[in-house]
Formats: C-alpha cells, structure tokens, sequence
C-alpha cells in the first residue's frame, strides 16, 4: 500500500514553523518513513506543475503554515486545498494571522511607502514602488498582488484542523500526525490542543493570589521580573488566562509572559476583546482619573491583545471578501 | 409549517389596548411573522396582561406547548414575571419566556408609525435569534439554618435577641466586654423625655439571662465567619474569666484584692480591682479577673480572692474557649464610638483639669458613677458655671467630619442634669448648628432655654480653652468666658474594630466608616451579603429609639426569610461556571462584588456559589475562557440578540 | 450624509438605566428608531467582544448605559464597566474606529430625560461621524 502523501508549504511566515517540524527530531524519521512528503518548498525542490497536475483529493494532508498576504499565497493554498484530503492550518500565522496580520493596523500604502521610500536603508532615487505589472525593456514582468488585508487561512480555503502556535510544539505535530496516520481525528474545525487557558498548566497559577488587581501596569523592562510569582500579580500582562493551552507554558518557564500565540479557547471569540474585558476588571482605580492612569500603562492595546489574533478577530475578519475580490 | 430543526417558537403580539396598537401596525408584523419559518404561532391581542388576555395566554401555551414564547408587549419591569408565572402555570419553563418591549422601547418613542414598526420587528427578530438558544433555568431553593448571631449585646443587640427568641429562633449574642448593656448602661437619663436608662435595661436584661433560646457569649469577639446566607459558621474565641458560673457578682473578693487600676466602665473616673465586674447586677452577674494585672498569674504571689470568695467560684485554670456557632442569620449590633476630643488641642481635654466629655460628664451623674451621681470639680466643690462646647470634634477636618446628628440634644441634656443638683448653675452651651430634629427634641430645647440655659452661637472651630485665673477661659470668635466646668460634646465615631469585621463578613463599609447598608432607603438594616444585618449604630449615629427600632427591623426580615420547615428560594439567573472549560485562572473570584465565587485548588478550578451569586455576570464579562455562563444572558444569546437585532 | 441615520446599540443594566428607557418611554420622550436596546443585569456584564460584534453585525455606535457610580446594584459591576471601556476605547483607536462610537454614560432610573439626552447625543455624534465601514485593516485617518 502506498504510503500516504502529505505536503508542507509556507505562506506568510517567519520559518520558525518549518523549523518546528525540524525540531521533531529522531521523531521526523518516524514521519518520513510512514508518508511521502511530495511538497516542502523549504527543504526539497518540487514543481508547482507538478502538484497542478496531481488528482484531485490525491495529498492525504497538506500542512499549511503563515497567513495570506499575496495572490500568490492564495493560488496555492487554494490549488493545495483542492488537491488534499485535509488542510491543517499550522501555526498562529494560519491560524490566526499571526504576527503578520499586525499589519492589519495600517495600510498597504502605508507599508510600501515604508519599506520602498522611507526606510533608512533604501535607495530608491526613482520612487520605484512594485507593481504586480511592469514593462521593463519592452518586457512584461509580474509579481502577486500585494492585498490591503493580512488573512488567515481559513479566509481563503476550507480548512480542516488547526494546529495552534509560534510555532507549534514537536508534541502537538506529533500528536497530530499520529492522530491523522490512525485516523482518530477530532471533528472537523477542531483546534488540536486542550481546550483550556494557559493558567490551567502553568506552575505559576498557584502564586495568582484571590485578589490579583493591578495597580500598575509594567512592562517587562520595567522591573527585574520574580521567576516563581505569576505575571499578572507582578503587573505585568501575562495573555495567559486568554490563551489556550498546549504550548508546556515555554515563554513563562524561560520568565516571559504569554503573549497569546495559541489564541482563544473555543468558548471566546475574539481573544484580544476578551482579554480587554478581563484586565480591565481587574485594574485598581474606582475614580476615572485614577483609571486613566493605570490605563496609560498599557501602551499599545491592540498589539499586546491581538499580538496573533487580528486576522481571526472580529473586527479584523469583517467584511473583508468584498475588499480584495 | 413546523420545522423540526428549530425551537418551536410561539409569538404573542400585545396591543396594549390602543398604547401600542395605534403606534405599531401590529397587522404587518403578524404578516411579516407569519411569512417566517420559525415562528409557528402567532397570536395577536388588545390587552395580555387583562384577565381574559392571561387566560388566553395560558390556555395557548398548554394547547400547543411551544418550546419558546416571546411576548411582544410592555417592558419586562411591568410583566416579565405574570408572564413568567403564567408560562410555568401552563408547562413552560421560565428560561423559554422573552420579553420584546416593544412599548416603552419603541411605540412610545416612535412618533412615526411605519418606523416603529420596523423597529418592533427588529427587536423581535433579536428575541427569535435569542430564543433559539434558550436554555432551562431551574428554580433552586436550599435548606436554611433558621437561627441568629448577634454581634454586640448593647441595647440593639439585646432588642434583637429577645424578639428572635420569641420567634423561636435560637440565638447567640456575643459581646466584647465582660457583661450585656453596651454604651447604655453607662448613662442614667435619656433626652428628650429624661426615660431612665437602667429602668429600659434591667427588664431586658434578665429576660435574656433567663431566656433558655438565647446564650449569652461575653468576653468574646468573633473571630471566623463562613458561608453564606442560611448558612453561616461562626468561630467565636470566648476568654477565660477565671470565675465560673456559682459567682453571683457580690464584692467580696473586690475588696480583698490588692491591685487597682483606672476603671474602663467609669472612663477613669474612679479604680477598679484586678477581679470585678463592670457593676452591680450585670448579666451575666460573675465576675472576671484581669489575667494582665492579677498578682496570681504574674508572680503567683496573691490568691487572696480565692480566700474571700464564699462560692468557691474562682478558678486559674480556666481556659480560654473556641466556640463554634451554625446560624443562617447574623446580626450586627456593634454600637459606636465616642469621639475623642483630644484629637482637637484647642480643646484643652486630659490636660485643662475640670474639663470634661459629655460621656464622663453623664457618668458623674450616674448613681453607679465615680461620684454617686454628684456633679463636683475635681476640688470637690460644685461648679458654678459649666460650659457645654458642641462640636469639640466634629465638622472638623481632623476630627469627625460629618454631624452625628445625636449629639446636640446629648449636649442639651447638661443643663438639665446640673440644675437638678445645682439650682443657680449657669450653663452655656457654645455652638456652630444646632440640630434638634422632630417636635419631642424641639421641645426640649425650648424647655432648656426656659430653664435658664444659654445658647450662644460662634465658629466651633474658632474656641479655645485655656487655663485663667483658677477658671477655665473660653476663647472664640465674639465671645470670652470663664466656667469653673467644661463638658465637651462629642460625636459618634463607628465602634473599633469595624473594618476587621466588615473584612471577616465580607461586607461593605460606607464612606464615614460605619456599615453599609445595601440600600439606604429600601434595605437600611441589611448589609451588603444577604442575611447580615445592621442594627443600632454600627449603620450610623442614632438615637436610642431608632436603635431599637432598627433591631427589630433586623429580625423581621431574618425570620421572615428564614423559616423552619422552609426553603429558600434562590436566585434563579445566577452564573454558573462550566468545569470542563475553567482554566482556574481565578480571575472570576477578584471581580466578584459578592465573593460568590470559590478555588478548588484540587481540580484546579473555580466554583460559583450559587447560593451568593446574585447574577450580575461581571465574572462571564471576565472570565477569559468562556467558562462562566451567565443564565438567561449567556454569551451565545447575546450573541444572537445583537445579530437578531441589526440584521432583520 | 444627512439622510444617514446611524445604528446605535445600547447595552443597558437592568435596574436604573433599562427603566431610565422606561421611563423616557412613560414620557413619550423621543429618540431616533434606530437606536436599539440590550438588556444585561450589570453593565459589568458587558464583554468587549459583544461591543466588537456589533460593529461587525452593523452598529455605527455602541453605548454602554449603567448605574452612577455608587449606586451600582451589584456593588461595582459598572466601575468594571468603566474600566473595560476605557480600555476598550485606546483599542479601537488603534483599530482606526473614531472612538466616539463607544460611549458609556450612567442613566438612573429616574433619569429619563437624560437618557433622551444621552442617545440623542450619541446618535448626533455618530451622525457626523457618517457610517462605520469595517474593513480589516486600518483606513487612512480612520472613521
């Protein structure tokens, strides 16, 4: 019997996600005994003609990782979705947006004026800004259309399941390859972690007095940080209690908060929203001006509470097909 | 028309005779309603809420036993629950019934009609939305503990204890001094009527004493508190009196003792022994040995009183004692604190002899006082003249800010104890305000500048009292004097250890430091968690007959709420919190107003009291996993209600 | 813009500013169709993901009505209100949402004039404002 084909591709991301299916280690010559890997565009050479012209339905699993930025990205995660059984959206980036979909709190033109005029380090004498058609020399060139929207994978394609994470970790991309190699697959859509907050495994909830109110919000270079004491109890802001759990709680064993890359538990919808709603009870003040201020101490709400989350978000996932189509 | 997939909804539209009928083509949402496929009845009405209109309602419902009814009509504040009753009457339950206020929210205040219209169905489109994702809410009731704790054995304690008893309640009063009586029992007359004090306590006292429902817990603070209404469990540490029961309170070890120190009862005015009571025919009678003071317990070089007592009723080895008290009820009767004038240099207090509070001045007229009820200088001569300084630490910002309100008649009364003894005393009283509220007090001021008191007013914060020529000057704003006594008025402070107990109860303390009542108009003698209750001052400065008055408040709603053989209903909309999807992040329990809400660190979970909640759901709005479900408000329905209502 | 008539949703407490609607509803006091209530125990039961939803379901604006401070039902249900709003608000700048499409007022019960006032307000501010156009990433300026 022919092993079972499974693809790897990467849209919008970093590579750290590339980089946790490395750290499977010995474990990764477990997977590539049990299937065939006919696409890794980061560590094997394959053909995009060659994918096109697979039967449809003929990739057991295709793996997914990044968010949608360009046209490109989209063709293929669309190609990929009609020649897969299963689409697994892998990582924060496809599942959420991720750290690209930050973008999202600015424009396209915001972006290309910074990147192509106005960063330090470009030379641009002539204003060049890319076009998805240029004639250079009587030649026609073409780059993917750049979207004014960073999207989640979801956006663009039925996807199947998704493995939550910045990246995800060796053991849930275990725990999912040995799930769809046995066919013990959860329902459709599911989010192949526990469904509980970060809170619920980190060592450091038992320091979390009663009464954790916050006085003061700190960042992280704000104080020299207690190694044992729960974060939200230092002032920091921990996204633990919104986050999902799965991660072994790594960012807060190496004395970072939680800054949320699982995103929500399937009872929240929006993560960033939710945890707005959490911390802001939980702040000291009853007089306004004494709110103000403890308010001052979160300097960039959405970036700490969407850090991952603005493509899955509702107001970053709304009306935004008529945009782009 | 049914569709099997969906909630059979049933709709009832309410004219409202022509209040809404006239303003809202109801017509056109019967057609818009019935073009529908999830609504499978619709029924329109002149008047729901008539007889005829509830009986219609009923019999619909048991006839065709809808799975949701939504009732478009009045605001729920008017109908909500005669529609709730009427749907559980017929089989419903209550978590199935909505509410569309399509009256007050929307006819009333939409002139033009075809917008209103459009309106009402946009609010009834939500509650369709919303119905689909009903869930049951199940009526809870819990069995209660009926009997009552009274904090403080003062006379609102007291009052409160009696009438419980009488209800058949257990009680137990716990009280921080050695006997009952409270600030009472330290004055003989009370203004305006002059009713002796002693005369209102004694009865009430050995009613008590011999009250078999009621046990009399003195020398003891509460230290635990747990639980929740209906079900409290109270710690109480009860020290030892090294004096047991055969005591009947004679004197005959007081006057063996050697040791004798400033006496509390009588402000220290006069001594006490190491062994005493606070005075004769206290309840309970016994006497207690001061264990920091007896030469037994110091260096066992005394036992003198062992000797002199004729009842073998001393005991050293006494121990002191934890009792636990189950009761559903807990009432607090912790009195006041009189202000401390000292806190006000001007006033000269504990350095200017002769200058008095108005406190220790009642106590030198008192029989049982440091001078057989003789109003005398510390020469042991009468005074001549006597001023009385109103205010000496109120209105003031380093004293007591507010007005006690109780104080002015308090102050009043000087002239009318002093003349008794002292027929030509001159008797100034030195105000800013005056506060003599009501006709009985009102009478009594005019009766005291009849008899010969003087009332002159000036800037209380403007005297100062200084030592002049034998005589004590009074300094202030236009006036100058010099009295031979000064008595200063104090107010009402809240009694000591207010904050540890409000702390322990888990309840609130308002602005001027007293008690907080959970409504000042509505709720005045209940505390902010159910079945607390606040009687006497511990709420407040007040006189003696609101004070009791207050108790007998406190013990109506307790045994109203609190019956045997009863259970009591609970709230119905409480939050609940889903333990498969609670992270045991515990940030639920810091929101919580009511410390409903509890750790299980087993499970690493959180857990609603259902019994406290009273279903704000400001834990759902927190609780960053989603767990806590805030009934009949749940995040899914809201959810829907918001779609429902922006999309029709 | 003139003919635009802002949706307005308003989450409103069940004890002093639902019966403030009430009230203002006895009185025939008027105020645009298009502002529609939500009735929630607490203002403290708002979640910031139901005022999200509304403007992703369509509301202009959003208001939160609840007890004056002090006077809360459920103790400090609305100062969490207020908190969560005030927090709220820094975000949706940031989202490009002008923030005076959120506004939390106290309303009492009796206070029925006031509520009239304070939707009626609203609906003006947002009239000006013009529509709310979502549109996942952060216009130019923002509306």
């Amino acid at each position: 019997m022919a092993k079972p084909k499974v693809a790897f591709y990467w849209c919008a991301s970093c590579g750290g996600c590339e980089e946790a299916v490395v750290d499977l280690a010995e474990n990764i010559l477990d997977v590539v005994a049990a299937v065939d890997i006919i696409l890794w565009p980061v560590a094997l050479d394959f053909k995009y003609k060659d994918i096109k012209a697979m039967e449809e339905g003929s990739i057991a699993v295709s793996f997914i990782n990044g968010a949608i930025r360009t046209e490109e990205q989209k063709k293929m995660a669309k190609l990929l979705r009609k020649k897969s059984g299963l689409v697994v959206a892998f990582g924060s980036c496809a599942s959420l947006g991720g750290i690209p979909a930050l973008a999202n709190l600015t424009s396209k033109k915001k972006i290309f004026k910074r990147s192509y005029l106005k960063s330090p380090t470009v030379v641009n004498p002539d204003g060049i800004i890319p076009k998805t058609k240029s004639v250079i020399d009587g030649y026609e060139l073409t780059l993917p259309e750049f979207y004014k929207t960073v999207y989640k994978l979801a956006d663009v394609i039925d996807v199947d399941y998704y493995l939550p994470g910045c990246p995800p970790t060796p053991e849930l991309i275990a725990n999912a390859v040995n799930a769809i190699l046995e066919g013990k697959l959860p329902p459709k859509g599911a989010i192949l972690s526990p469904d509980k907050s970060l809170c619920n495994s980190c060592d450091r909830n038992e320091s979390k007095p009663e009464d954790v109110e916050i006085s003061e919000i700190k960042r992280v270079i704000d104080i020299e940080l207690d190694p044992e004491k729960c974060f939200l109890a230092q002032g920091i802001i921990c996204m633990g209690p919104a986050t999902r759990d799965g991660c072994g709680a790594s960012c807060i064993n190496g004395n970072m908060p939680c800054t949320g890359c699982f995103g929500p538990t399937d009872s929240c919808k929006d993560q960033g929203a939710k945890m707005i709603g959490t911390l802001g009870a939980i702040l000291e003040g009853e007089e306004e001006e004494a709110i103000d201020k403890v308010i001052e101490g979160a300097v960039d709400p959405a970036g700490t509470f969407y850090r991952y989350g603005l493509a899955a978000s509702m107001l970053g996932s709304a009306r935004k097909e008529e945009e782009d189509e | 028309m049914t569709n099997v997939e969906k909630p059979k909804i049933a709709l009832f539209l309410c004219g409202c005779s022509t209040n809404i009928s006239n303003l809202i083509d109801l017509d056109a949402i019967a057609e818009w309603a019935r073009k529908r496929e999830d609504i499978d009845i619709i029924e329109v009405h002149s008047l729901l809420c008539s007889p005829d209109g509830k009986e219609f309602f009923k019999q619909e419902i048991a006839r065709n036993k809808p799975e949701n009814v939504i009732i478009a009509a009045c605001s729920p504040h008017q109908h909500e629950v005669t529609f709730q009753d009427l749907a559980a009457e017929a089989g419903l339950n209550i978590g199935h019934i909505q509410m569309v206020n399509i009256r007050e929210h929307c006819a009333w205040v939409t002139p033009d009609k075809v917008k209103a219209t459009e309106k009402a169905k946009s609010l009834i489109n939500a509650a369709m939305m919303r119905a689909e994702l009903a869930e049951d809410i199940e009526k809870q009731t819990m069995i209660a503990n009926t009997d009552v704790l009274i904090i403080g054995g003062g006379i609102a304690g007291i009052e409160a204890s009696l009438i419980a008893s009488k209800a058949g309640r257990k009680v137990f009063i716990v009280e921080r001094d050695i006997s009952l009586g409270g600030e009472i029992i330290k004055t003989e007359e009370i203004a305006p009527n002059m009713a002796c004090a002693p005369c209102l306590l004694a009865p009430r006292l050995s009613e008590v004493r011999d009250d078999p429902n009621i046990t009399v817990i003195t020398n003891a603070v509460v230290t635990e508190v747990l639980g929740f209404l209906g079900n409290f469990t109270v710690k109480i540490h009860k020290k030892a009196r090294y004096v047991d029961d055969s005591c009947i309170g004679c004197d005959a070890c007081f006057e063996v003792c050697p040791v004798t120190v400033p006496s509390e009862f009588n402000l220290e005015l006069s001594t006490r022994n190491a062994i005493y009571t606070l005075f004769p025919g206290a309840v309970p009678a016994m006497a207690v040995i001061d264990k920091d003071i007896c030469k037994h317990f110091i260096d066992d070089s005394c036992n003198a009183c062992i000797g002199a007592c004729p009842f073998g009723s001393i005991n050293f080895d006494e121990k002191d004692e934890e009792i636990v008290a189950e009761v559903g009820a807990i009432v607090i009767a912790t009195g006041f604190e009189t202000g401390d004038p000292s806190v006000i240099e001007e006033m000269g207090y504990r350095k200017i002899e002769n200058v008095y509070t108005i406190r220790e001045f009642e106590r030198l007229t008192c029989s049982n006082g440091p001078t057989g009820s003789k109003i005398k200088l510390k020469n042991g001569e009468e005074p001549t003249s006597i001023a009385v300084i109103h205010c000496a630490d109120s209105l003031r910002e380093n004293g007591i800010p507010y007005c006690s309100g109780t104080c002015c008649i308090r102050a009043a009364k000087v002239g009318e104890l002093a003349r008794k003894q002292i027929p030509d005393v001159r008797v100034i009283n030195i105000h800013n305000d005056l506060v003599f509220t009501g006709p009985a007090a009102n009478d009594f001021y005019r009766k005291q500048l009849d008899g010969g008191t003087e009332f002159v007013k000036t800037d209380h914060t403007s005297i100062k009292i200084y030592e002049r020529n034998d005589k004590i000057a009074i300094e202030g704003a236009g006036i100058l004097l010099e009295v031979d006594m000064v008595v200063l008025s104090t107010g009402v402070k809240p009694a000591k250890g207010t904050e540890a107990l409000a702390e322990m109860l888990n309840i609130d303390i308002g602005k001027n430091g007293f008690f907080q009542s959970d409504h000042e108009l509505l709720h005045a003698t209940c505390a902010s968690v159910d079945c607390i209750y606040i009687a006497g001052s511990a709420a407040g400065p007040c006189d003696v007959a609101e004070s009791v008055t207050r108790a007998q408040a406190t013990v109506g709603d307790a045994i109203s709420k609190l019956v045997p053989g009863r259970e009591i209903e609970l709230e119905m909309m409480t939050t609940v919190i889903d333990e498969d999807k609670c992270g045991g992040c515990k940030l639920c329990i810091t929101v919580c107003p009511f410390k409903a809400i509890e750790y299980d660190a087993e499970e690493n979970i959180s857990k609603v009291i259902e019994a406290i909640c009273r279903g704000c759901g400001t834990c759902a709005a927190t609780c960053p996993s989603g767990a806590a479900k805030a009934k009949y408000f749940t995040d899914k329905q809201i959810f829907a209600e918001i779609g429902g209502l922006l999309n029709v | 813009m003139s003919d635009f008539n802002p949706k307005i949703v308003a989450f409103v407490c069940n004890w002093c500013s639902y019966a403030g609607a009430d009230k203002a509803g006895a009185l025939k006091l008027n105020y645009p169709a298009n502002v529609k209530l939500i009735r929630v125990m607490c203002s403290g039961r708002v979640d910031p993901q139901f005022v999200m939803d509304a403007y992703r379901e369509g509301a202009d604006g959003v208001m939160i009505l609840g007890c004056h401070p002090g006077d809360c039902h459920y103790r400090t249900g609305n100062v969490k209100a207020l908190k969560r709003y005030k927090l709220l608000k820094k975000t949706l700048s940031q989202f490009g949402i002008n923030d005076k499409r959120l506004k939390l007022d106290w309303v009492a019960a009796g206070e029925a004039a006031l509520f009239q006032k304070v939707v009626n307000d609203m609906a003006e501010t947002v009239k000006e404002l013009g529509p709310l156009h979502i549109t996942g990433y952060v216009e130019q300026g923002g509306k």
